[in-house]
């Protein structure tokens, strides 16, 4: 067979399968060559062999000047073009349908997976970010009920999957490869990405992204969103290494090697036509860059919200989720100029909500130093901020891998004047933190948040008329706080051993206070100093003034238990330890000096009146101490009971 | 910001050089007084000269670049003129706070004016997918026009390669139109096409009857194109925008006139963008009635070029040829119109071509090429500069949470 009579029949057979003849187009189910098992598979090959022949003997057709073969047009340059049209129209409709029609589902549930150690973290920080710092929590358990932090940087990287079989893929090859040889790749781009990119977008539905703009995401509440943030992050995961990575490898499948984009020098636009080199995934850039702005716009929009101290710990979730994404974003989007400024802006939302992160934590320390003292809360029991922040740190220090990171800078000199021009802050004096050498700045700023809780809480003992209440406030604060630290083996760790220690030392010296201001007025009832009569007959013991120290030895006494009673110290153990430490020193005392005078009492008119408490009696009643119960109004003597 | 001083934005560099810069125009300022009334004063005069500059046919030597209006460079001066407007106004809060002239009531104006922005955001996404939808009628466009400029005869095959394309992307004029809420070239770009093309193959519903899915893609194509959610309306969007936004009494001194001249300039520069290019629900955006409030003219020296624009664009709007087009955008406006001219070329022509059907073919893809090249030239630099508002937006609105933080009590 000479040239002339191959050319023929080549043409002959495309023409049988021209699609956009009106005769042959009556039918809407009309066969497809390329369909799976029920195509004919016999008459595909021939057509392509007959494309095949086509470029091989015809003059190339006009737009594919680029290639190599470029012969002059004679007279058959007509047919023959029109039959290359016929063919490549057949072979775009045939890419499509095979495109569309063999796609597989796509396992959603097993690409969910990818996401799944995310779980560790999850619901961690509920407790301390659902709470303000005016509602708390008062139950204590948000440290136990959340677990470590445990490092989920090792999790299942990119997952290629099938999208369509084996098969099918090897014929959308065939078919592209033909469609790019003949200058038709646009074409063949074109349709790829328009049967694509639906297909991407569904995925990301059915993986539960959602759409939201960013004022829907200013709009809702903060606890929705922590909903979605979750959600977001395991979808991400599946999105970035199932989906787009399974999109890119199917678009490097199908078209790696061949010249798709090649944009013909035209007459009038000439060089500026030329574009940059056809790379294989343009095709998938344009399939999956809407979805991708759309993912990674949930975490944009996150990042730009209002900065709240309850929204930290979830924003470092979602920045560690997206950082830990960031390598296979680069990854999978690097090779194209379209697709990498979608890596671009995943590292500016990365390092946004980076400064979020940064801000909200500043933001925190600010609450708390301007936390007003309003009303001072009954019976110096510990306050609901003290266990916030307190409960905050301790979560904090749980994140301390990614803040270690994050926070690069110690509390600022502008964070301290802020503080000094706050009438209620601390002096900038009184505020000098202690700074070893190797403290790093995330420490610093733990430091600093609890300085200026401790500040603050000097304020709120302000608020208490009472001396010895206001001691025992910061008496049970402070050792809220010390206990926190001792609780908490990283946020020890991280503000170290110096400044436990001056808490500690600030606890003793508020316990001794108390201890001082509630008791040093009774004890002093039962000292000796001022019974003896001088210059008089005999011992000299003045009766009078020894039934008066009685007197006011018990009503202080009284008074005391009535008030103290309804005192809190919510800590048994130091509840106990107090109550010993009073005994001690109460006890004895009187015990003594109803050794020494009781004699004079019981041996004048009704003893009963001045000796009203045994010994035994007052151990009893101390007992009524810190119960923060309204006490019972007599203290309970054991001679009566 | 007290947790550290560095500020982590990644934010490339801009891409976009200010002519005209803050510095230059202070330096010509420098004469002025200082204090607040100078430099309130010294605002509004470069806010008015942003603007001056953006108005047609100032005159040949004039300051303007000469840009159409609504071409895609004047919208990237446009949204140049936001970018040095919000910079001035920047550095206006930032020395106001630094005089320690902030009261309580000025950082409260500064903040509605960063809730204001913040509402932008949405509009600058929705056009950079409008952008992206320009592309991928480019990239349709080109092929007819590429396939018809390529040396040699124009045989059947090439024109039936054009018309394709050409009907192919008839189908994404109608979608977008359609999502945009007008109907008008593109819906006569469709009937034409099926008048043309009896079954039009290039149309996907055959793939949609032997695929899976029973949607047609083009509707799929349509409805999934904007990341945004469904229920997003830009006319809406520009509504928030534009709320409260009035004009500050005479006695009001302080922040808030440079608030309200720069809630103007954002809601115009929004509500430019939106009218240029497709967004979903544009064309109730431009109904009269949702047209930017216009400030009193006399009061504020940016008033008058602020409004001489607003009513040129509003007049651009409602021309005839437009009224229905998926953008304002004069590249959209061309390219609608030199796709439609070569349709009919094709459509006239008698195969073989020759002579004068030939020159016309050849002409009118000649035009669409011109335009293909030159929303290839300027639609990246527009995405970018589109994301750059949103950079800045952003940036602004993230020291204002710092700041106010910080004066807040």
């Amino acid at each position: 067979m000479d040239g002339s009579a191959e050319l023929e029949a080549a043409e002959r057979v495309v023409m049988r399968w021209d699609s956009t003849s009106a005769s042959a187009s009556a039918a809407a189910d009309e066969p497809m060559l390329f369909d799976g098992a029920s195509g004919d598979r016999i008459e595909a090959e021939r057509f392509l062999r007959a494309v095949d022949d086509l470029r091989r003997l015809a003059p190339p057709s006009p737009a594919a000047v680029g290639s190599p073969r470029c012969l002059s047009s004679g007279s058959s340059a007509g047919g023959a073009s029109s039959a290359v049209q016929v063919a490549m129209a057949r072979l775009e409709d045939e890419f499509r349908h095979v495109l569309s029609s063999r796609a597989l589902d796509l396992e959603i549930e097993a690409l969910a997976d990818l996401g799944g150690s995310l779980s560790i973290s999850s619901d961690r920080s509920n407790s301390a970010s659902s709470a303000d710092l005016q509602v708390v929590d008062e139950d204590d358990s948000v440290s136990s009920s959340v677990g470590r932090r445990s490092s989920y940087r090792s999790l299942p990287s990119i997952r290629e999957i099938d999208l369509l079989p084996d098969d099918a893929v090897a014929d959308l090859r065939a078919i592209a490869s033909r469609m790019a040889a003949a200058g038709y790749g646009r074409e063949c781009a074109q349709v790829y990405a328009s049967v694509r990119k639906p297909a991407v977008d569904a995925s990301l539905r059915r993986l539960g992204v959602e759409r939201l703009s960013i004022g829907d995401v200013q709009r809702l509440e903060w606890k929705a969103l922590e909903a979605k943030i979750r959600r977001w992050i395991r979808a991400a995961r599946a999105a970035v290494r199932g989906v787009f990575a399974s999109e890119r490898r199917l678009c490097f499948l199908i078209f790696h090697d061949l010249p798709i984009s090649n944009i013909t020098i035209t007459a009038t636009a000439t060089a500026t036509a030329a574009t940059a080199p056809a790379t294989h995934d343009t095709p998938f850039a344009e399939a999956i860059k809407g979805a991708a702005l759309q993912l990674f716009g949930f975490a944009e929009a996150i990042s730009i919200g209002r900065r709240s101290p309850e929204k930290l710990f979830k924003i470092i979730d979602l920045h560690d989720a997206l950082s830990d994404l960031l390598p296979d974003v680069s990854d999978i989007f690097a090779a194209s100029k379209v697709a990498e400024s979608i890596y671009v802006q995943a590292a500016e939302i990365r390092s946004r909500l980076a400064d979020a992160v940064r801000g909200i934590l500043s933001e925190f320390e600010n609450a708390v130093l301007r936390d007003p003292p309003k009303t001072a809360v009954p019976g110096g029991t510990i306050h609901p901020l003290t266990r916030y922040v307190m409960n905050y740190s301790s979560l904090i220090s749980d994140y301390k891998a990614t803040l270690s990171e994050l926070i690069v800078s110690r509390p600022s000199a502008s964070a301290r004047l802020a503080a000094e021009g706050n009438e209620l802050a601390p002096s900038l004096a009184e505020l000098e933190l202690p700074e070893p050498e190797n403290q790093s700045p995330l420490a610093a700023h733990i430091i600093w948040i609890i300085v200026v809780l401790e500040h603050n809480l000097e304020g709120k003992a302000s608020l208490y008329k009472d001396t010895a209440l206001s001691h025992l406030f910061l008496m049970n604060n402070v050792y809220y706080i010390v206990h926190k630290v001792k609780d908490s083996p990283d946020l020890w760790s991280l503000i170290g051993d110096d400044y436990l220690k001056r808490l500690t030392g600030k606890f003793t010296m508020a316990a001794t206070n108390y201890q001082r201001s509630a008791w040093l007025k009774i004890l002093n009832c039962l000292r000796d100093e001022g019974l003896h009569v001088s210059g008089g007959f005999s011992s000299g013991i003045s009766k009078s003034a020894l039934r008066e120290r009685f007197r006011s030895f018990n009503a202080a006494f009284e008074e005391a238990h009535r008030v103290q009673s309804g005192w809190c110290v919510p800590d048994t153990q130091l509840r106990e330890e107090l109550r010993i430490s009073i005994s001690e020193k109460l006890v004895p005392a009187y015990r003594s000096f109803l050794g020494r005078f009781r004699h004079h009492i019981e041996n004048g008119k009704h003893p009963e009146l001045y000796i009203k408490y045994s010994a035994e009696d007052l151990e009893i009643a101390v007992n009524d101490f810190f119960e923060g119960v309204p006490p019972s109004p007599h203290i309970r003597r054991r001679s009566h009971g | 910001m007290p947790v550290t001083e560095h500020q982590g934005s990644s934010s490339s560099p801009s891409p976009f050089s200010f002519g005209r810069s803050l510095l230059s125009l202070r330096r010509d300022h420098a004469a002025m007084p200082s204090g607040e009334e100078a430099d309130l004063e010294a605002f509004q005069r470069h806010v008015a000269a942003s603007l001056g500059e953006l108005l047609p046919g100032e005159g040949e030597g004039g300051s303007g670049g000469g840009e159409e209006i609504l071409s895609v460079a004047w919208i990237r001066r446009l949204l140049e003129a936001f970018i040095l407007c919000q910079e001035e106004f920047r550095v206006f809060v930032a020395q106001a706070r630094r005089r320690g002239a902030l009261p309580a009531a000025g950082e409260k104006l500064v903040v509605e004016f960063h809730e204001r922005a913040v509402k932008a955001l949405d509009v600058c996404n929705a056009a950079r997918d409008g952008v992206d939808q320009l592309r991928r009628w480019e990239r349709l466009a080109d092929i007819a026009a590429s396939v018809l400029l390529a040396p040699g005869e124009i045989h059947e095959g090439q024109l039936r390669r054009a018309r394709k394309a050409l009907s192919d992307l008839a189908v994404l004029l109608v979608d977008d139109t359609a999502a945009s809420g007008s109907g008008g070239v593109a819906s006569f770009l469709a009937s034409h096409r099926n008048r043309s093309f009896g079954r039009a193959r290039a149309s996907p519903s055959r793939a949609a009857v032997a695929g899976a899915s029973s949607a047609t893609s083009a509707s799929h194509f349509r409805s999934l194109s904007w990341s945004v959610s469904r229920a997003w309306s830009a006319s809406r969007q520009l509504q928030a925008i534009g709320a409260g936004l009035a004009a500050p009494r005479a006695h009001e001194a302080g922040l808030a006139a440079p608030v309200y001249a720069m809630g103007c300039v954002l809601h115009l520069a929004a509500w430019a963008l939106v009218a240029a290019v497709p967004c979903p629900d544009r064309s109730a955006a431009l109904q009269a009635h949702h047209l930017p409030a216009a400030p009193p003219r006399a009061a504020f020296p940016w008033a008058p070029p602020l409004l001489t624009l607003q009513e040129r664009l509003a007049e651009e709007g409602k021309r005839k040829d437009r009224r229905h087009s998926c953008g304002l955008l004069k590249e959209i406006h061309v390219l609608e119109k030199s796709t439609h001219k070569l349709t009919e070329a094709i459509d006239a022509a008698p195969i073989p071509l020759f002579g004068d059907r030939e020159a016309d073919v050849r002409e009118a893809a000649a035009e669409l090429a011109a335009v293909c090249a030159a929303m290839r030239d300027g639609l990246e630099p527009l995405e970018r500069q589109v994301r750059e508002v949103f950079h800045r937006i952003v940036r602004s609105r993230v020291e204002g949470l710092d700041s106010s933080m910080h004066n807040a009590d």
